[in-house]
């Protein structure tokens, strides 16, 4: 392996190129943006660059144990899909904010600085490297949520910060049971060594406290709370990186766990299964419930995370039959990007015109709009899974992988209930996805309402360039999914050490259509049934409003984690540290009560007057005897006395 | 042995000049700061030079008896801390100048000032324990004016309790000095310890009931769980002396006076895997919780700071505790790290104090875009603090931990646990001082409150300047002061 000095110029040349253009900004700021394109353009072209190579390149020493990177595979492919991502948003990005907007010069910096820190996770070689840039990442991107500077802005983002400095605190706590009982932090030797290990348990805890930094970035369920608000606050180009990448370094840390640490281990693929199926449907319902337009795309973003979960939990299941599940995975991973980078810009382009996201508010903005209309629907039709769209490709791969260990189960003659509940469950959620993306796409494009005012040009030749682009992937991977989507699959199988599929996927076979048909029934009978019934009300003018139905109480930040970690544990820790200092406290009050006490019983208080034997006027003698002198003097004889009975 | 002489000079120049000083009276503030800035570059030089290229042997200046004499000599650890001391001083002086406009009083102080630093190097160079129990107990003595520098009610009663609590300690290290003279070979410092095992069979739980106790005595400058309360207290003095003496200065002599009670006067052979380390790590792990915690209640900057110098003295003293080369490796990395960054927070803070004259968290709010400079150097040190990587600290962290972990011992599970929870304390107590500053809660602001909301001049933005560079420096290339600080806790050094 050679060294490939390509990896840490994709890393550092964002950085340093973030500080550059701040520069730059501070007095032109066409030129910013120009530059902040270019970029990330070279960087795109850079990623492009690695692919075929083997590339490897470490800096031995640097923070300590030093860096390790690596860009073969999947971690290509996930540079590719990054620097792709930035180039689209900084290009959209320069409209987005044209209006309006203070602190731009403070987005492009962090937003560069962003891009180095994430191309650091995604070609990281050891997880001590990972951990570098995730904590880099975490912090850059909080700029970037809290742009705007509101209230909501900043509540939302001190949310994402608590929950992802939390995480990541344990994961590095996790690092250093994996550090002490493997030796290393290098994902490959990792493997071996969990493989060959005896005794998994200290592995399990260790490897799961790795896992929770990972999972709060992922926003799995339960550690989900910041993602709804921070996505919904961002500004729409952050956004898009948010669901695009952001979260995804999370699943970079979970894949690199659980495809290769755990390496076809079907304990922790169980344990990510499930936590993929709550965070699926949870996010699912969340969404069906939303009446924002953002929120909407940020709980689908958090369902879409569970259904990739689901792929990876069931490819440790899976064991070595684990193609399909590792197709799914990284497939739905790739796929998931590009639609929401769609789909977050196309949000950003309504709120770039109307300032609103409310679906109330921005009812019937794009009945006119041809354009915009096709490239939400080549989002929404991705996401939900309708074949000839890329979402439906992937989709059906995590289907096929868990119909695959059902059968296997029941070859065996073991019992598959809680593999069709999975089953089921993934269908359901699959079916909310069509019902909560329809709801989404009646409100702003079909339906009738005040947004329709919006006339005329809605978007420069830019932006719609971009926009197109990142959509018509959506159904160009979806129409040929043997070309492109079993290309990126063969590619980064690697890095899960996983085998070919035995035969070839005919996707659009009756058996592999089905799952997508039984989703979007499912989808539809809830739209009309459910979303039609129970979340609108129909007015006077005959037109619907979307209205919240979301119980405040089941905010599980508002009525759990703010409450617990805001007010129940400071107050316990700040009262058991005063009640534990306050006991020495104690005893120093009562020797001084005692050393202090005068000839008449008076409890004279350590006034300053008695300091030294010259503050005090009344004759030099009562400053000694009342003073500190005497409390020392006294104090040394004691002293003196307990030494020489320790010594003799 | 002629030249050896040599090592005094740094420690005696900064002394006599530091007297002369307090009998001068400048007229011109120009002046002052003249000589005072020529002296201390001038002996922070000869320290170095001292330190680098100087001897190594021991060099004993006066003799009281064949056991009991005063000798200095610059290995390792005194080199570490000796270096770290006189470029920081070298710093601190010039932000003084600057601050201490403010306070007045300036020939005293900058007298004291002076003294102090040849004080400082007479713990570092110091070759046995009488040499460093004497100059321990002179820094209490010359720092004492300086904590009382105001002289109003406050600055007098921290001072009175200052002392108390100096005093209290130093008496009881002096019995673990009386001890180690009664049972040690000698009272020279050396890597391993000096006891005589033929003395020591039969009286090993005495022994180590004295190590605790010298232990806690010099903790009390360390400000270890519970006699830690004269350092916030202490924070009534003037910034600069908050920031060398109680951020690195007096309570890292506490540290280095524990390292050489543990390493090289009693010796980790006898203390590790005995109930005298479990003592000492749980006292370390408490401090270290506790700190941190009190500091997330404590509104007030410099107080909040002072709480965090309390929690993180302890991750040093933790690193120690391990009794392994790579506890001690870690220890001495926080410290120095720790030293720079801590110094660096209470400038930012001083410079708040000193233009706007406030003092509390919420007095601070949007003052981020004001004083761009000194909140970014905060946010920078702050992250390194946290164990942000890759800034200073997070390697530090990283090689106590896995030192504890490496360590096999239950209590440093827990320990690593500890270090966890109170660097989630630190950010939290950290990170809301910069989201305040940067990103207020408060959208409309009283009449007046912009006053003097502005960057400091040159004399304390190069400092902070200065050291936050050093930090990411250090940081990033830590190698060669890794090694350096490896040799040492594996007595090559």
């Amino acid at each position: 392996m050679d060294m490939n000095l390509m990896l840490p110029f994709l890393v550092f040349f964002p950085m340093v190129g973030g500080i550059v253009g701040y520069w730059l900004g501070r007095n032109n700021k066409k030129a910013r943006n120009l530059f902040a394109s270019a970029v990330t353009a070279i960087v795109l072209l850079g990623c492009i660059m690695l692919y075929g190579k083997e590339a490897y390149f470490m800096i031995p020493n640097f923070c300590g144990l030093g860096l390790q990177f690596s860009g073969n595979g999947f971690r290509m492919v996930l540079a590719v899909i990054t620097a792709l991502v930035w180039f689209f948003t900084t290009i959209f990005s320069d409209e987005y904010f044209a209006k309006n907007y203070r602190n731009r010069n403070r987005y492009y910096l962090f937003m560069l600085l962003t891009l180095g820190a994430t191309l650091g996770i995604f070609l990281s070689a050891d997880f001590y490297t990972t951990f570098v840039f995730f904590e880099i990442m975490t912090f850059t991107s909080f700029v970037l949520v809290i742009h705007d500077e509101s209230k909501d802005t900043i509540r939302a983002a001190g949310t994402y910060l608590a929950v992802a400095v939390t995480g990541g605190l344990v994961t590095l706590m996790g690092l250093f049971m994996l550090y002490r009982i493997a030796g290393t932090l290098q994902i490959d030797l990792l493997k071996e060594a969990v493989y060959h290990a005896e005794n998994k348990r200290e592995f399990y805890i260790a490897g799961g406290l790795t896992l929770v930094g990972f999972a709060a970035k992922a926003s799995v369920v339960p550690l989900h709370i910041w993602l709804p608000e921070a996505y919904r606050v961002a500004p729409a180009p952050a956004s898009a990186l948010l669901a695009c990448v952001l979260t995804k370094t999370g699943l970079y840390g979970v894949f690199a766990l659980s495809g290769a640490v755990f390496f076809h281990d079907a304990n922790w693929g169980m344990m990510i299964l499930i936590f993929g199926v709550i965070t699926m449907l949870l996010g699912a319902i969340l969404a069906v419930f939303s009446v924002d337009l953002k929120r909407i795309l940020a709980c689908s973003s958090l369902s879409q995370i569970g259904f990739i979960m689901v792929g990876a939990g069931m490819q440790g299941i899976l064991g070595h039959h684990n193609a399909l599940a590792v197709n799914g995975s990284i497939l739905h991973f790739v796929n998931h990007s590009f639609i929401k980078l769609a789909l977050f810009m196309g949000a950003g382009v309504i709120y770039m015109n109307t300032r609103e996201m409310n679906l109330n508010k921005i009812k019937g903005f794009g009945k006119d709009k041809p354009l915009l209309k096709g490239i939400f629907l080549m989002g929404i039709l991705g996401i939900m899974g309708v074949p000839l769209w890329n979402g439906y490709i992937s989709k059906t791969l995590l289907h096929e992988s868990i119909v695959e260990y059902i059968h296997i189960l029941q070859e065996a003659g073991k019992s598959a209930t809680f593999f069709r509940t999975v089953e089921v469950l993934f269908l359901f959620a699959g079916g909310l996805t069509v019902a909560y993306m329809t709801k989404l796409f009646v409100a702003v494009f079909v339906e009738d309402g005040e947004s329709a005012k919006y006339k005329g040009k809605y978007m420069n030749s830019a932006s719609a360039t971009v926009l197109t682009i990142s959509a018509a992937i959506c159904l160009l991977c979806g129409i040929l999914p043997h070309q492109i989507q079993d290309t990126i699959a063969e590619i980064s199988r690697g890095f899960f050490f996983a085998e070919a599929p035995e035969h070839v996927v005919h996707y659009f076979s009756w058996v592999n259509l089905q799952g997508a048909i039984i989703s979007i029934c499912t989808g539809a009978v809830v739209y009309l049934f459910f979303i039609r019934k129970c979340l609108m009300k129909k007015e006077a003018d005959g037109s619907y409003t979307y209205l919240n139905r979301w119980p405040n109480e089941l905010n599980l930040e508002n009525k759990v984690y703010r409450p617990v970690f805001l007010t129940i544990l400071p107050f316990l820790g700040a009262l058991v540290a005063r009640s534990v200092g306050s006991i020495v406290e104690g005893i120093i009050v009562l020797l001084k009560t005692y050393i202090f006490n005068n000839d008449d019983g008076k409890v004279i208080p350590p006034e300053d007057a008695y300091f030294s034997l010259y503050s005090h006027d009344a004759g030099a003698r009562s400053g000694f005897r009342e003073g500190l002198a005497k409390s020392l003097l006294f104090f040394g004889i004691g002293v003196t006395i307990a030494m020489l009975y320790m010594l003799l | 042995m002629e030249s050896s002489f040599i090592m005094l000079l740094p420690i005696v120049f900064p002394i006599i000049v530091g007297l002369g000083l307090l009998t001068v009276k400048f007229k011109e503030r120009k002046k002052r700061e003249f000589w005072v800035s020529a002296v201390i570059i001038l002996n922070a030089l000869i320290a170095l030079a001292v330190i680098f290229y100087g001897p190594k042997e021991m060099f004993t200046a006066f003799r009281f008896s064949d056991r009991l004499s005063l000798a200095f000599r610059v290995d390792g650890l005194a080199a570490v801390f000796g270096a770290m001391v006189s470029v920081l001083w070298i710093i601190t002086t010039f932000y003084a100048f600057e601050y201490m406009k403010h306070e007045g009083k300036e020939d005293r102080f900058f007298g004291f000032f002076t003294i102090t630093f040849g004080v400082v190097l007479g713990i570092a160079f110091s070759a046995n324990m009488v040499t460093l129990y004497l100059f321990y107990e002179f820094l209490t003595l010359v720092t004492m004016p300086l904590v009382m520098h105001a002289m109003d009610g406050k600055a007098r009663h921290a001072g009175k309790m200052y002392l108390i609590y100096m005093m209290f300690g130093a008496s009881l290290a002096f019995i673990g000095f009386i001890f180690i003279l009664t049972y040690g070979t000698s009272l020279d410092f050396v890597m391993g310890g000096v006891l005589n095992p033929d003395l020591v069979a039969g009286n090993e739980q005495l022994l180590r009931f004295v190590f605790v106790m010298a232990f806690f005595g010099f903790g009390v400058k360390a400000a270890v769980f519970p006699f830690y309360r004269w350092l916030p207290s202490a924070s009534v003095a003037p910034t600069p002396v908050t920031a060398l003496l109680h951020a690195v200065a007096v309570v890292k002599s506490g540290v280095f006076a524990i390292i050489r009670l543990t390493y090289y006067s009693f010796g980790t052979d006898f203390l590790r895997g005995t109930w005298a380390q479990s003592v000492m790590m749980i006292a370390a792990m408490i401090t270290i919780v506790f700190g941190s915690t009190v500091a997330l209640r404590t509104p007030h900057i410099k107080r909040r700071f002072a709480y965090s110098t309390i929690s993180n003295l302890s991750y040093i003293i933790f690193g120690v505790s391990l009794m392994t080369p790579a506890g001690l490796t870690g220890g001495l990395m926080h410290m120095i790290f720790h030293a720079i960054i801590k110094i660096t927070l209470f400038f930012c803070a001083g410079a708040i104090l000193y233009q706007t004259h406030r003092e509390y968290l919420y007095e601070v709010q949007g003052f981020g875009k004001k004083m761009p400079i000194v909140f970014a150097t905060m946010s920078i040190v702050g992250f390194g603090l946290i164990g942000i990587p890759p800034f200073a600290g997070f390697q530090s962290k990283w090689a106590l931990a896995t030192a504890a972990v490496e360590s096999r011992l239950p209590l440093a599970y827990v320990g690593t646990g500890v270090l966890i929870i109170s660097a989630l304390l630190t950010a939290v107590y950290l990170i809301s001082i910069v989201v305040a500053a940067y990103f207020p809660k408060q959208q409309e602001y009283p009449a007046g409150y912009w006053d003097g909301v502005k960057e400091p001049n040159k004399y304390m933005t190069i400092p902070l300047i200065l050291l936050t560079i050093a930090s990411v420096v250090v940081a990033i290339f830590p190698a060669p002061l890794v090694n350096t600080l490896q040799m040492i806790a594996n007595g090559l050094l």
